[in-house]
């Protein structure tokens, strides 16, 4: 007999890579799907880089990758631990900063007038440009990493927080003046309560841009992480080696995304029932 | 006696210049201590305006407002309000929503817990207390709202509409309950409501209330002796009430009516 399901495709749009996670609660068929997909790509590759007489420094093939992956694994793992290190430590510092301006902002009328419209005005320019510049200002340390990867991730942060602060319904903010609450009570007991939600987006494509700032930084000016890695394979015709850091590099970021989806779900269990 | 709400050739408008909108031409009338009141009228008649002006939620434009003797010039813990939506806190359970108002004021949670505990049980919410918005129905949402809006002991109830959004025999329901907390705590309460059966059922006095011009056009007393139940809503004099009501606002809106041909 014919299976006549039809397999739901998981929706994957811009940074929200929810679809992705919502496979594994999917049923078997929907899980086989993509995987086979994958898989198929993947041997696809293998027959086209192995009889295609493709140089290997233009296509190795995936069990190429997988060699490098596997007898390079030490020298791999030293590069990871500090560009993990540094992402986290840039996204950790990117979440207190976006929430504390968002609110702010919107406590306060005059900061917001003030703020936002440069805050805006930033992000227009093509930030990727400025890095260099947070080597000359920062040295070629951590320190430069790290700012440069806060200066693009805070954002999206303070814009899904503002947003969230200012859901609040005009029904409510009426019943708070009715118990005359003060601005300050109204944006800790009401404003901030009502935001998990958007906060935790705004964390989500963060996130992915943590560490993208951090893997720029690092092909810049830097001697050690998997973008100097990349930048080391690639110039010496690697592209075995440099393959296998942006594996890792695909690992890392899945596995970072995944501890904020999972903080979320913890998060709106116990916020949103009992 | 001096009447607990009194208001004076009250003004309301929107805006300014050539946008200029009259929400309340003159609205003129009081309401006595322990008195239940129905502001009664055709939908944008400018009743929730008026209400919302007595909460200290709306400027005055013209006129005076007294609340307790004092002029109303902001919203005062004296006075409770009930909205169209409950309005309540999703992530707080109903007894935490009740007792919102409390930690806002800065005043013991202890010492109201046992009124709040009082007031969900007289509202027959017993077994939801520790339940979230969520997990209740309309009607159940709107008896935490209201228990919220008497917590703090307030001289005054408003009510905006309060059970509109509910279903007939909910709203039937929220009638009854909110009865049994009148009689109960004899609040001075200004309801509003487009509703003529509901404003008969509940008041001692209903208030007509016009639109262009928006003000008070009639007032009628209900003689009906309380407690009173739903078996009055059967009675001839009950029906010659709501058929003397409809006829004032149909020519409030006949009025309007003429004035548009």
């Amino acid at each position: 007999m014919v299976d006549e399901r039809v397999p739901a495709i998981p929706p994957v749009r811009g940074f929200d890579l929810s679809g992705i996670w919502s496979v594994f609660a999917l049923s078997q068929g929907a899980l086989v799907l993509p995987v086979a997909t994958a898989l198929a790509f993947l041997i696809a590759w293998q027959v086209i880089a192995v009889y295609g007489h493709i140089s290997p420094t233009i296509l190795p093939p995936p069990t190429m990758v997988l060699d490098q992956l596997a007898g390079n694994f030490s020298l791999i793992l030293k590069h990871t631990i500090p560009t993990t290190y540094e992402t986290l430590l840039a996204f950790g510092i990117s979440i207190p900063l976006g929430i504390a301006l968002a609110g702010l902002m919107v406590y306060s009328k005059l900061a917001y007038q003030a703020l936002y419209p440069n805050i805006v005005f930033f992000q227009l320019i093509p930030k990727i440009a400025l890095a260099p510049l947070f080597i000359v200002w920062l040295g070629i340390g951590t320190s430069s990493r790290v700012t440069f990867s806060i200066f693009i991730s805070f954002f999206p942060i303070l814009v899904a927080t503002a947003a969230g602060l200012q859901s609040v319904e005009t029904t409510m903010l009426r019943l708070c003046r009715s118990l005359r609450m003060s601005q300050w009570q109204i944006l800790i007991r009401v404003r901030f309560p009502t935001s998990p939600s958007f906060i935790f987006s705004g964390m989500k494509v963060a996130v992915t841009l943590a560490i993208i700032g951090i893997v720029v930084g690092e092909f810049i000016a830097s001697q050690q992480g998997l973008g100097y890695l990349i930048l080391f394979a690639s110039s010496r015709q690697q592209t075995d080696l440099a393959l296998a850091c942006i594996a890792v590099l695909c690992v890392v970021g899945l596995a970072l995304y995944g501890c904020v989806v999972a903080c979320e779900k913890l998060v709106m269990r116990w916020y949103d029932t009992r | 006696m001096q009447p607990e709400i009194s208001c004076q050739q009250v003004r309301k408008v929107f805006g300014k210049g050539t946008t200029a909108f009259e929400a309340i031409t003159a609205a003129t009338f009081s309401v006595e201590k322990g008195e239940f009141v129905c502001l009664l009228g055709p939908s944008g008649c400018g009743k929730s305006t008026l209400l919302m002006m007595i909460a200290g939620l709306e400027a005055v434009t013209e006129g005076t407002i007294l609340a307790g003797g004092t002029p109303l010039t902001e919203p005062r813990a004296d006075i409770g309000i009930v909205f169209q939506d409950p309005t309540l806190l999703p992530w707080k359970t109903a007894l935490q929503n009740v007792l919102f108002p409390i930690e806002m004021m800065r005043r013991s949670r202890s010492a109201y817990l046992g009124r709040a505990m009082e007031l969900l049980r007289l509202v027959h919410l017993d077994d939801a207390i520790h339940k979230r918005p969520r997990e209740l129905s309309g009607g159940m949402r709107q008896r935490v709202s209201l228990c919220r809006a008497l917590i703090a002991d307030p001289d005054i109830l408003l009510m905006d509409e309060p059970f509109s959004a509910l279903d007939a025999i909910t709203r039937d329901d929220m009638n009854i309950v909110l009865l049994e907390l009148w009689e109960r705590y004899r609040k001075t309460v200004l309801f509003v409501t487009h509703s003529i059966r509901e404003a008969v059922l509940l008041a001692d006095r209903v208030l007509v209330m016009g639109r262009s011009p928006s003000q008070i056009i009639a007032e009628i007393k209900v003689p009906f002796a309380r407690p009173r139940d739903f078996a009055i809503g059967e009675t001839a004099q009950f029906n010659e009430l709501c058929a003397t009501l409809r006829t004032e606002i149909e020519i409030a809106r006949g009025g309007e009516a003429a004035a548009r041909q």
